[in-house]
């Protein structure tokens, strides 16, 4: 499986790639820490979803806050490019010549998400760095203390903060992943993907709280804000792990058993 | 070393109601090049791809370079392929491209420029595989297949999409692999493109065996005809009379006549026989050769007669 993760990194590691994770990474380290550090509520807010308050800012944690907060809205933008990845794979040829130089399916998939999760923790720690360093630029700017940002509490806080987003990346990416095996095109797996993660969950949550501790997309949200009001950090990582684990299984299942025809 | 390169006994493959594979044996001896005939919808495809390891037969057996096709992990590291149409990451170079296939496969990435060169690559190996055109994509999949240096190639119809040219290079390069020891197999609609590089054959209709065996065998045992021509074309018409007076069978085909041998008739006697009536009528022949069915006319009656 080495080989794999070793030809993902060489086909993902390239200029073009680095220079688009390094804008893109800028462009998420701007909006999120203008957004965060200038709406910053100076009373308390019921979760990271409505934003950062000013006491949370200037504690330990203050650092990452914005990158933790601008991360959550992230977890689509993994699902649907897991998704198109993915399914391009399997429906446009290239899975089929991977297999023919390496026929164990199950390695081939898992060497491949593996890869690119690697690509996604790199962009995700860039992103991180980025936005505390901005951060750092900011804050003084809004008359934000950061003498704690660089305390042990403070990385404490940016390593959990680290952990829990990619977390939410990798169970996007293993729902995602599913959905390309599924359906094996990227149109339909992408449409089914935004479809229930998008709309559907967003609507139903709106009217029944209950979705936000059982549908998959909430629970994945949860988990990169490092818990919610409604599912708190415990509980979403051990629905995630459940859930992601289901969504493994059923790839693993459908990868290791259908003919390879595309 | 085994000496059949490839078998398959009883091979079956069927998706729902509808058969693809049936009941299939085939072998193939190891150091040939051995054509795949087939009609669109034969079975081909799905053959190999069982073969590779891509398609789980129904039923059946068989080998790959003397390891069970249950097992393909066991042969594939000496099998070089090109299934359905070549696929490969359209924003790598075709050289990045081999050499990504190379890591898969754990394969020395060393010869890459010499495989590009091989196949008329060498100049583009730099550029990205999506501004390739279909057949620079059919020579870079060839380059693909070719790396590790397997001892068995499966080409799924490589000239596919190729130029005329491009066709006459695919098949000396097909040529060359011959040369090299190793066994191929390749299919391909391009029947006389087949006949002059294969030197066995294996032909199949409806998911079922007609023929295998040397390519020789089924052409050569089957010059059974003569055309022949006269030096001025208005004699065809009194010649042709006068062959058939002495008991020949006897077409006109375009500007020549075509004589057919009868019975266990030899072509040479035959041969031998309308030159003398032919003398006889004060008839000058220009033209008087035998005629050996190419593998089209031969595929054709066998898939029309269904033959086995």
């Amino acid at each position: 499986m080495t080989r794999i993760i070793r030809a993902e990194l060489l086909r993902l590691v390239r200029r073009r790639t680095i220079l688009l994770v390094l804008a893109g990474s800028s462009l998420f380290a701007t909006i999120s820490t203008v957004t965060v550090l200038s709406s910053a509520a100076t009373t308390d807010v019921a979760s990271r979803r409505e934003g950062a308050t000013r006491a949370a800012l200037e504690g330990p944690g203050g650092g990452t806050e914005a990158f933790a907060i601008g991360a959550s809205f992230l977890g689509f933008l993994v699902f649907v490019t897991f998704i198109a990845l993915l399914a391009n794979e399997l429906s446009g040829g290239t899975y089929r010549s991977l297999l023919l130089r390496h026929p164990h399916r199950l390695q081939v998939i898992v060497g491949k998400l593996a890869g690119i999760l690697l690509v996604a923790a790199g962009a995700v720690a860039v992103a991180e760095l980025a936005t505390f360093a901005l951060s750092l630029l900011v804050a003084p700017s809004q008359d934000i203390a950061t003498s704690s940002w660089s305390s042990i509490d403070g990385i404490s806080a940016g390593l959990r903060d680290y952990a829990t987003v990619l977390g939410g990346v990798a169970g996007w990416a293993v729902f995602g992943t599913m959905l390309a095996v599924v359906f094996r095109s990227a149109p339909l797996a992408l449409g089914v993907g935004f479809a229930w993660a998008g709309p559907f969950e967003n609507i139903v949550v709106d009217s029944w709280s209950t979705g936000y501790r059982v549908f998959p997309g909430q629970v994945l949200a949860s988990l990169i804000r490092g818990g919610t009001v409604e599912l708190g950090i415990g509980r979403a990582v051990v629905t995630a792990l459940l859930y992601s684990g289901v969504a493994a299984m059923v790839a693993l299942v459908i990868v290791a058993r259908r003919d390879v025809t595309a | 070393m085994t000496t059949t390169a490839l078998s398959v006994s009883g091979l079956t493959k069927r998706y729902g109601d509808r058969t693809a594979v049936d009941d299939l044996d085939i072998e193939v001896p190891s150091g040939v090049v051995a054509g795949f005939v087939g009609p669109n919808g034969a079975g081909k495809t799905t053959t190999m791809a069982m073969l590779l390891g891509l398609v789980r037969p129904t039923s059946g057996t068989g080998t790959v370079l003397g390891r069970s096709i249950a097992e393909p992990a066991a042969y594939l590291s000496e099998v070089g392929a090109l299934i359905e149409s070549p696929a490969f990451y359209p924003s790598l170079s075709g050289a990045e491209n081999l050499r990504l296939l190379a890591t898969v496969g754990g394969h020395d990435p060393t010869p890459i420029p010499s495989l590009l060169d091989r196949v008329g690559l060498l100049g583009r190996g730099d550029d990205r595989y999506r501004s390739y055109s279909l057949g620079m994509k059919q020579r870079l999949g060839i380059a693909a297949a070719l790396l590790g240096d397997p001892a068995l190639l499966v080409l799924d119809e490589p000239a596919n999409g190729l130029d005329p040219q491009g066709v006459r290079e695919m098949r000396a390069l097909i040529g060359d692999l011959r040369g090299s020891g190793r066994t191929v197999l390749v299919s391909s609609h391009d029947l006389s493109e087949l006949e002059q590089v294969c030197d066995w054959l294996v032909l199949i209709d409806t998911g079922r065996s007609l023929y295998q065996g040397p390519t020789s065998d089924l052409l050569d045992g089957d010059a059974h005809r003569l055309a022949i021509a006269a030096s001025r074309p208005d004699d065809h018409r009194s010649l042709r009379e006068v062959l058939v007076h002495h008991g020949h069978d006897v077409q006109l085909d375009g500007a020549r006549l075509v004589v057919h041998t009868v019975g266990s008739e030899d072509v040479s006697a035959l041969a031998a026989a309308v030159n003398q009536v032919a003398f006889g009528a004060g008839i000058v022949l220009v033209e008087l050769s035998p005629q050996r069915s190419s593998l089209e006319d031969r595929y054709l009656t066998m898939v029309q007669g269904g033959a086995r």
